[in-house]
């Protein structure tokens, strides 16, 4: 706007966090526990296991094996950065693509396959009890990550609720009217767009004209921060920073780990109708699992041996999973009724029998 | 099929071990992808696809050596069908399904009973068919039920109708549905015949004459074809009560015999009739229909027209009346006359005119 | 014992559960400071603080996801939602979670809310006002819904709705908030959900109806009277689940029925009686069912709300016919 005297009310600024370039190599000097070997290939770890776990998902679907599934593939960081942030008694809010998350809080993989192979059953979690399940109408999650939030303050209980959503989500009113609440109360709860810049068929640029989703947090009153969602390092940090803001009854924060979707929506999608594969090609070079492994065998801390080690971990662990996901038989038709209410109304009995073929009424 | 063969991977090597696949067959890959790790003497190895595609087939499995130059990956060619969603699975349709074109509805049952009172009438044995409705919008009400159950225990035994009463319900009943009935009367003064004047051939040959007069009531009319047709024989039907009932044997080319043949050709058609030996024949193809029902008794009546014929005469008992004669009141014989046409065919004045006829003729000094 | 409101009797049922148990927290537009602007919340927050009664922002859809979220951790949030019109962006919440959360999570999480929102026309509100879409709501499993008529049933089962571990939508019927005057005790004790009131025993026609209705059903039976009618008065109550063997037993007793809603004909609640009746009722009709309901129209303004809203005269009308029919 032209100088014309008038004052400057308010002034904004988004940073953006990295550690490491896409080679692997520092751009900066790392966080305190990223000095910790052992952390960081904690991180590794989680972030093959579920790429070999999503991949493996896929060939049970490809099979008829396993329904409809949502790959992360590329997105290892921001599942596994965020979740090794948490505490057990903090609250997960997640989409449908954070299953890197869900495992690393304990949900076994057969009850991951269980679910996507269509029975609620996978959603009897062995991670934390107080955990939400899969959210499916984008971006729902978050006023009930909100009023999750709430009740934490309420109770003056030093937990944080963590609510995972994506860049499409972004557009919803839901997550506004969440960070707005959020940001009014002051709420420990920490908003993750985990922003893979496709929401099926649609880029970024159609998603919004904000320069980043990190911003869209101003306007609710917080911080927002970009980092790198391919920098597992950077992720995690992040994390760790606004939780700890959180738990400390410092409020809400919004992190936009800025990533990218390198496979398909789900695995009845085909992305090469809408995006080209030279770009696809390109994002490659940037993916969070190279990344970190470059830095660890430049650290003299990775090697062929335990590569190959971790490679035969992952397969055994996954291999049995399947088999106890496949050994598994539907529930009977009648259980349909079980959970509807916390006791069956008595006008649901006689369909309760005609399922169970018996005398129920 | 593409095949991507083991690449070089320098050093003069001549086979490597696979350490991990990084992908399924089935998946779809773009360049540079990593698709395996393998070992060399020195160091483990990520492999990139050099094209992007669907994977059809991997070539060895963990532990395998691969020689440099041999077959690794398979590519499939063309493009996965676009699968025409983004969860779950759309079924294909087996072959096009074509939908019967609609049948023309059955009639709608018209009983309008409710449950309770249909439960009433099974139990009295009470056929709904038979009951009067006197509930709102025609329904059959308990009342009604019971009305009929009293009614049907003082009537007599049900008596199906068989042969000619049978044939006659459904004949009338169709003709009913069909015709457009009008009538027109008139009584002819036949005082002046001499005595023993054969009645019946006088209709005859007076219809016959009528016919003449006016032939567009000696005619069969095609409803579904909209079409009709005048016919120059007239074969009269003649309406014939017997104990089995009504029966109609046809008096052939009436406008062309005699008195005499004709009063021959009536009476062994009579006898056929009464000893129940008409062949089936002789019952058909009439073009209009005398119907004497005088001969029992009635003066005037409203009678059915049997399609595809248009007219029915109808005459009814021979009397005497006071009538004007020469401007004084007078006694004198009359035999009344009905003429019934189907109106769809046949205009008022064709059917005004051929009674006009009919009476001159039988008004007509034998 | 005092004579209350009906909106009196909600205000007491709130602050009865809001003082025995710390889990339960009031949320809404207007519902702290001002006590709601019907003033079914008065004097809540004064009483116990701004944390457990929330003025939220204006943010339908954010009340009725905070509402879950909050159930899930174990508290107990009573949202309301300030007019029925408004509810509409609650349904992804309502539908999509609070009625599936119990199922989805196998019993692991579970949604014990309520939304409150005031129900129907008759007070000559503006436009979007005066909605009565109970149908839409009665139609998702997983959910109850639950309509008093009277200020007794309003404490009664307010009280056992906010006690209820699962998802209430409780509708109060707007035109009687003030109108209807009761003795209300202030017991504690709820009354019974998915079960139906009978007002009125009678022996010729059953009249079931809901929400404000109630009030001139019981009307229209009185005038019944003077036509050798004896009708018999159900108040359903709770919509869904409803009281399937009370509705049979009395069709069976009177062997005819009329059913009287404010809302719109077609897809109506009171289809689905009539078709209970029709499924397991039919051989003990002697007439047909009745409805008598609002048209198939958007409620229309006030100057014509009243020949919207059925009327004592036209429940009386309706009766009568099915009395007569043979």
């Amino acid at each position: 706007m032209a100088d014309d005297g008038l004052p400057v009310i308010a002034r904004f600024e988004v940073r953006r966090r990295s550690y490491l370039a896409p080679d692997g190599t520092l751009l900066r000097p790392l966080p305190d526990f990223a000095s910790d070997i052992p952390t960081l290939l904690a991180l590794y770890r989680g972030m093959v296991l579920t790429r070999a776990f999503d991949l493996k998902a896929v060939s049970l679907q490809r099979t008829g094996r396993l329904g409809t599934y949502a790959v992360s593939l590329g997105q290892e960081a921001v599942s596994v950065g965020v979740a090794s942030a948490m505490r057990a008694e903090d609250v997960l809010l997640p989409s449908y693509r954070d299953n890197g998350t869900l495992l690393w809080r304990g949900t076994k993989m057969e009850e991951i396959l269980l679910f996507w192979g269509g029975d609620e059953r996978g959603n009897l979690s062995s991670g934390p009890a107080h955990d939400f399940p899969y959210c499916i109408p984008v971006g729902s999650q978050a006023p009930q990550a909100a009023g999750v939030a709430y009740a934490f303050k309420l109770r003056k209980e030093p937990r944080v609720a963590v609510c995972l959503f994506g860049d499409g989500a972004t557009s919803k009113g839901d997550v506004w009217e969440a960070m707005n609440f959020a940001g009014v109360h002051k709420l420990p709860l920490l908003f993750v767009a985990n922003n893979n810049q496709w929401a099926i068929s649609v880029p970024l640029k159609l998603q919004t004209a904000s320069q980043t989703l990190a911003q869209k947090a101003i306007a609710a009153g917080f911080i927002g921060e970009q980092v790198d969602g391919n920098d597992v390092i950077a992720v995690r940090a992040a994390a760790e920073e606004a939780i700890a803001q959180a738990r400390a009854g410092g409020g809400p924060r919004l992190i936009e780990a800025l990533t990218y979707r390198l496979s398909d929506h789900t695995t009845a999608d085909d992305a090469a109708r809408y995006r080209p594969p030279e770009e696809v090609q390109a994002r490659w070079k940037e993916e969070p699992i190279a990344r970190l492994r470059a830095y660890l065998v430049s650290q003299k801390a990775w090697g062929k041996a335990q590569e190959e080690g971790l490679a035969t971990e992952c397969q055994k662990e996954i291999e049995a999973a399947i088999e106890r996901y496949l050994a598994s038989s539907p529930r009977a038709p009648e259980t349909m009724f079980d959970h509807l209410y916390a006791e069956l109304p008595r006008s649901y009995a006689s369909q309760r029998a005609e399922l169970s073929g018996g005398s129920d009424a | 099929m593409r095949q991507f063969l083991l690449p070089d991977l320098g050093e003069g090597l001549e086979e490597a071990e696979i350490v991990t696949w990084h992908v399924n067959e089935g998946d779809r890959v773009v360049v540079d992808q990593p698709l395996v790790s393998v070992e060399t003497d020195k160091a483990v190895v990520e492999v990139p696809s050099p094209w992007s595609g669907r994977i059809a087939r991997l070539f060895g499995g963990k532990g395998d050596l691969i020689k440099v130059g041999a077959a690794l990956v398979e590519f499939a060619e063309g493009e996965q069908g676009d699968t025409g969603t983004v969860v779950g699975e759309l079924g294909q349709g087996e072959k096009t399904v074509r939908e019967a074109e609609a049948p023309t509805p059955a009639p709608a049952r018209t009983l309008q009973v409710l449950p309770a009172v249909r439960a009433l009438a099974r139990k009295l044995d009470v056929d709904l068919n038979l009951v009067q409705a006197t509930g709102p919008g025609g329904t059959i009400t308990r009342a009604d039920v019971e009305r009929a159950a009293k009614s049907l225990a003082e009537a007599g035994p049900a008596e199906p109708l068989r042969g000619m009463r049978r044939a006659m319900a459904q004949r009338m009943a169709a003709a009913h549905t069909e015709v457009v009935r009008t009538t027109v009367t008139d009584e002819a003064d036949i005082e002046d015949w001499r005595k023993g004047e054969d009645v019946t051939i006088r209709l005859v040959r007076a219809i016959a004459a009528a016919c003449q007069a006016e032939p567009a009531l000696n005619t069969w009319y095609n409803a579904e074809a909209g079409e009709r047709r005048l016919i120059k024989r007239i074969d009269i039907g003649i309406a014939v009560d017997t104990e089995g009932g009504l029966i109609v044997p046809v008096l052939r080319n009436v406008g062309e015999r005699d008195a005499r043949d004709l009063r021959a050709g009536l009476d062994r058609l009579r006898a056929d009739a009464a000893a129940r030996s008409i062949p089936p024949e002789e019952l058909r193809g009439a073009t209009i229909t005398l119907s004497n029902f005088g001969m029992i008794g009635g003066r005037f009546a409203n009678l059915i027209v049997v399609p595809p014929q248009v007219a029915i005469i109808g005459a009814g008992r021979i009397d005497q009346r006071v009538l004007v004669h020469n401007g004084q009141p007078a006694a004198r014989r009359v035999l009344p006359l009905s003429l019934t046409v189907d109106h769809r065919v046949v205009t008022g004045g064709e059917a005004a005119r051929f009674l006009v006829a009919l009476k001159a003729d039988l008004e007509r000094t034998s | 014992m005092p004579e209350l409101t009906l909106v009196e009797a909600i205000n007491l049922a709130l602050a009865r559960a809001m003082e025995e148990d710390a889990n339960v927290v009031v949320l809404g537009e207007d519902v702290g400071v001002n006590g709601g602007v019907f003033r079914a919340t008065v004097g809540l927050q004064q009483r116990f603080g701004a944390a457990r009664v929330i003025d939220t922002p204006l943010a339908e859809l954010l009340i009725s996801g905070l509402c879950v979220g909050m159930a899930a951790q174990g508290l107990k949030p009573v949202g309301e939602i300030q007019f029925m019109g408004f509810i509409y962006p609650c349904i992804d919440q309502l539908v999509n979670h609070a009625s599936r959360l119990r199922n989805r999570t196998q019993g692991r999480l579970s949604c014990p809310m309520v939304l409150r929102t005031p129900h129907g026309g008759g007070i000559r509100a503006p436009e979007h006002h005066s909605e009565s879409t109970e149908a839409m709501l009665a139609h998702i499993p997983g959910l109850r819904v639950v309509m008093p008529s009277s200020p007794e049933r309003a404490y009664g089962l307010l009280l056992a709705s906010i006690r209820d571990p699962d998802p209430v939508v409780f509708l109060e019927p707007t035109r009687i908030y003030r109108a209807a005057k009761g003795q209300v005790e202030d017991s504690g004790e709820a009354l019974p959900l998915d079960v139906a009131f009978v007002l009125r025993q009678g022996r010729d026609v059953t009249l079931i109806s809901w929400g404000a209705a109630v009030k001139e059903t019981l009307a229209a039976a009185a005038e019944l009277v003077g036509h050798g009618v004896d009708a018999e008065v159900i108040d359903l109550a709770t919509l869904k689940p409803y009281d399937e063997e009370t509705v049979l037993a009395s069709v069976t007793k009177t062997g005819r029925c009329v059913i009287v809603h404010e809302a719109a004909r077609t897809g109506g609640f009171g289809a689905e009686i009539a078709a209970l009746i029709a499924e397991r009722g039919l051989t003990s009709l002697l007439a047909p069912v009745a409805r008598v309901t609002g048209y198939d129209t958007v409620m229309p303004l006030p100057r014509l709300e009243q020949r919207y809203i059925p009327s004592v005269s036209r429940i009386v009308a309706a009766t009568r016919k099915v009395c007569e029919f043979a």
